[in-house]
């Protein structure tokens, strides 16, 4: 659509080149910077590192609890991944396509929690898990993750639900399928991509949050992987190149998945906000 | 369709018990609470309007509306840059030009961190000493400019918008181009058989037709302006030096209700009071986000 003429083009080439560069430079001096001495790193901060020894690395994932922190969120953002998935998709089905009194009132209700920051809400939250006995448990951190994220999932898998033609389901129901095999066998294998949707956004959003764990989680075997790196980070503060071999650790998994699926993580998190 | 009310139970029941729970008996329960003195343990006392009246007019005010302030600023910066820098990008990109798809994943990387981990990773990149951004300005020789950027009252703030702003600016950009990409080329094309230059077609044709997507984004900028924690905590930690100086709303809430070292105000009343605060400001717009969201879903 715009086309530029040769110093347009120019101008946008060297534009975009020093954006890349100021986004790329800082990953990269994270990664060299974490094979350095703190001596190298004070002496030649820019330089590659002299050698490339695993030592950094192998230090801070045992200080950091890194293999710890990986384990915890792995578990709590797949089961709340699984959660979402599963809760709101049946919610969403339940109030798209069936008649029932309330019905768009619940919606609203559902809705309601769409914009409002939960954070806001993390001292009943708190007090809430306390009393169950669930702070310091990733189970705690499951159900409020599952919470928190239910509206948009809700809200996401009703407009594609609500695309799937009501003749389909009616054709199902009268070939004698129930109200639970039209959900399993004619809604969920066409609402895949929404899915894939808000199974990538939660899980982005719960590995990377780091405000609840600070809340609800004292016992370092239960910290996520942000978590577990900022008590590092607060303990090891003189020693530079673990610092940086630990935040190399913590962010390597995501980044990667990320450079392998760009596509579907900007299309569901960039869909996610806006939609 | 209609359908057995033990249906409709079954498969909305999980989920509304869930939400209703840990969502909105927690938002409900921050306004209750917000009326109680209260140390989290032992006996909870009601206080009425005393701790509203304390955050608005007493000594704890100060400290407050210095966060509000900061609040504040920081949308008003942020949103400039995220905007005003995402539109020139967008825009850059919505030529054909080599290599855009590249560009667009390494543009949104940053987004994939937590931020917690951006400001550690920025933290480091900023220290006076040996931190690489003063090491850089050295090296290029404007060593004049090199400063304790976290430190010095007058830069901290800042560079916590620009390290924010790195993160989220890939957000904005494709956000903005998604946008640009929806309009009907031909109208494009028109205006350059018309003899439009490419000034004419961006700020007569591309803006105007961007400007719902602007409106959509502010809100979701303020909304997270007024949410800032995770950032601050981690590059200038839960006091928000130097002198407050880095001092937000999200701040001043944790050191009041969980209790950061050497604050004179710990509460978990007083705490909710602050995120009903929050929740005050932020509210008309998380309205008018989910309404226009729902409209252009209808449209």
């Amino acid at each position: 659509m715009i086309r530029f003429g040769k110093i347009g083009k120019l101008f946008s080439y060297v534009f975009l080149s020093i954006y890349a560069l100021i986004i790329l430079v800082p990953f990269t001096m994270m990664v060299l910077n974490s094979f350095k001495t703190m001596r190298e790193l004070f002496l030649k901060p820019f330089s590659l590192p002299s050698k490339f020894s695993p030592d950094n690395f192998t230090k801070a994932w045992k200080f950091a609890n890194i293999g710890v922190g990986y384990r915890n969120s792995l578990f709590v953002a797949g089961v709340t991944v699984l959660i979402v998935a599963t809760l709101a998709s049946m919610f969403a089905y339940m109030v798209s396509k069936y008649e029932f009194n309330f019905r768009r009132t619940i919606f609203l209700y559902s809705m309601l929690g769409l914009a409002l920051p939960a954070r806001l809400a993390v001292i009943p939250i708190f007090i809430l898990l306390r009393n169950m006995g669930l702070t310091n448990s990733l189970l705690g951190l499951i159900l409020v993750y599952s919470s928190v994220n239910l509206p948009f999932s809700i809200f996401i898998l009703k407009n594609f639900i609500d695309a799937v033609p009501n003749e389909l389901c009616e054709a199902a129901r009268i070939d004698g399928a129930n109200v639970g095999y039209i959900y399993y066998r004619v809604i969920l294998p066409l609402i895949k991509p929404a899915l894939s949707i808000i199974a990538i956004v939660t899980f982005v959003n719960v590995w990377n949050d780091f405000f609840f764990p600070l809340i609800l989680i004292n016992d370092r075997s239960k910290a996520t992987i942000t978590l577990a790196v900022s008590i590092f980070f607060g303990e090891y503060s003189i020693q530079w190149p673990l610092l940086f071999a630990g935040l190399t650790l913590s962010i390597a998994p995501t980044v990667i998945m990320f450079l392998i699926f760009s596509r579907f993580f900007i299309a569901g998190m960039t869909q996610g906000a806006i939609k | 369709m209609k359908v057995k009310v033990r249906y409709v139970l079954l498969f909305i029941v999980p989920a509304l018990v869930l939400y209703s729970l840990f969502v909105v008996y927690p938002l409900f329960d921050s306004l209750v609470l917000s009326f109680y003195s209260w140390k989290g343990v032992g006996p909870k006392n009601f206080v009425g309007l005393k701790n509203f009246k304390e955050m608005f007019f007493g000594g704890f005010s100060k400290e407050v509306f210095n966060a509000f302030f900061h609040n504040i600023y920081f949308f008003i910066v942020a949103s400039s840059l995220e905007l005003g820098l995402g539109f020139l990008i967008a825009f850059l990109l919505a030529s054909k030009l080599g290599g855009a798809k590249v560009f667009r994943t390494v543009v949104y990387m940053p987004n994939m961190i937590p931020l917690v981990i951006v400001g550690f990773m920025w933290n480091l990149f900023l220290n006076p000493q040996i931190g690489l951004v003063n090491s850089f300005l050295k090296l290029v020789g404007l060593k004049s400019l090199a400063r304790p950027w976290l430190g010095d009252p007058a830069t901290a703030l800042m560079s916590i918008i620009l390290v924010n702003t790195w993160r989220h600016l890939g957000f904005y950009v494709l956000v903005i181009l998604a946008a640009m990409l929806n309009i009907s080329p031909d109208l494009i094309e028109a205006a350059y058989i018309d003899g439009a230059n490419n000034w004419k077609i961006a700020s007569k044709i591309i803006f105007p037709l961007v400007v719902p997507t602007f409106r959509t984004l502010l809100i979701l900028l303020f909304i997270g302006s007024f949410n800032v924690f995770d950032m601050v905590y981690a590059m200038t930690g839960v006091q928000a030096g130097p002198f407050r100086r880095t001092d937000v709303l999200g701040t001043v809430f944790y050191r009041t209700a969980f209790g950061g070292l050497g604050s004179a105000y710990i509460d978990m009343g007083l705490g909710a009071a602050v995120t009903v605060f929050i929740f005050a400001i932020v509210m008309p717009l998380s309205i008018l986000y989910v309404f226009l969201v729902e409209r252009r879903e209808r449209s």
